[in-house]
């Protein structure tokens, strides 16, 4: 998909959930859904098929996030997805983040960790990062088994990798 | 002379010669005179013409003579010639054989010596590969060995990772994030 479309869509999600008075909720359970479609290649596959129907897909969208995320969340990704352009889901979504983060000032921080952070650990890590980085952030934390443990953070071009995947990377480079 | 004519036949038979063998006077003198006038005829008519086609041959036979003295020169000159380039062709093959023998001794020199390089080059490479060999051979056994060390390391974290080690993992990153400032 063309910048354009994108920029327009995020545009399209941001108003609907500005309107809705629920941007920050909107946004943080998109940025889940955007991360899971990413890793998820049997959920991707389903979501991109243009042979299956677009109501289809729309089903499985409202099946997936039914009762686990907000109503506006749940039409904007069956809006996408719907549309035939939920290929573009994450792209559509890290700038709605993007968008959503520039609208309070703030850089949006990816944080990936092998298993969830509580609310108090997410609270503290925003505040360290902040501290670290000298700016106001909007962290959102990405559970990926594939860290397999530790965190990696991402603050614009700033990457912070204190993972063990990358640890044991080194030390296979090193034997 | 009618007179000398009558006198004859009046003292002499007409039917009678007086020798066997000799002609008769008068036909000596007739005969004779006839034969000069003939002859000066000759000579004064055929004489020029004999003299001329005499001289013609002379000339000819001259020519002939010189022609066949220059032949002879010239045939001497290139019998002579001739010899001189037996006499070099003989020289010349004699050099070419004397170059071609110093040819052959060197290309012989210079095919031993490429040879002798060669050889020495193979061996080397040779040495080289062995050498290369037995690094490759221990640098994929080491790459094995650092491998399967790899593996077994990762096995070995991911089943120590227990959700304790998470949690010290994640308040580790957390205090170090907030200390680095």
């Amino acid at each position: 998909m063309s910048d354009a479309r994108i920029e327009a869509y995020s545009r399209a999600l941001f108003e609907v959930a500005q309107a809705e008075g629920n941007l920050a909720i909107v946004e943080d359970e998109l940025f889940r859904m955007a991360r899971a479609v990413e890793s998820n290649e049997q959920l991707r596959a389903t979501l991109t098929d243009a042979t299956i129907p677009a109501d289809r897909r729309q089903q499985v969208v409202e099946k997936l996030l039914g009762g686990k995320a907000s109503n506006t969340s749940v039409q904007l990704v069956s809006l996408i997805v719907g549309a035939g352009r939920g290929r573009d889901l994450p792209a559509i979504v890290d700038r709605l983040v993007q968008r959503a983060s520039s609208e309070q000032q703030r850089e949006v921080a990816e944080v990936r960790s092998a298993v969830a952070l509580s609310d108090d650990q997410t609270k503290r890590l925003a505040e360290a990062l902040s501290k670290s980085t000298g700016r106001k952030l909007n962290l959102k934390v990405v559970v990926d088994p594939s860290v397999l443990g530790g965190l990696v953070a991402t603050v614009g071009d700033e990457v912070i990798d204190d993972t063990v995947r990358t640890r044991l990377e080194q030390i296979k480079t090193r034997i | 002379m009618n007179l000398l004519l009558a006198a004859l036949i009046a003292v002499e038979d007409p039917t009678q010669t007086h020798h066997w063998l000799l002609p008769e006077t008068a036909e000596i003198i007739y005969g004779g005179l006839a034969s000069v006038i003939v002859f000066a005829g000759l000579f004064k008519f055929a004489g020029p013409m004999v003299k001329k086609s005499m001289k013609a041959r002379t000339e000819k036979i001259q020519k002939e003579l010189d022609g066949a003295a220059s032949a002879r020169s010239k045939s001497e000159t290139d019998a002579t010639d001739i010899r001189r380039a037996l006499g070099d062709i003989e020289a010349e093959r004699k050099k070419i054989l004397a170059e071609a023998e110093t040819q052959a001794t060197a290309i012989l020199a210079d095919g031993r010596a490429r040879l002798i390089k060669e050889v020495a080059e193979l061996e080397a490479k040779a040495a080289t590969d062995l050498a290369a060999a037995r690094g490759r051979s221990g640098e994929e056994l080491r790459g094995e060995i650092g491998r399967l060390s790899s593996a077994a390391t990762s096995v070995a974290v991911a089943a120590s990772l227990n959700d304790r080690a998470q949690q010290d993992l994640i308040e580790s990153f957390i205090k170090s994030v907030g200390a680095s400032k």
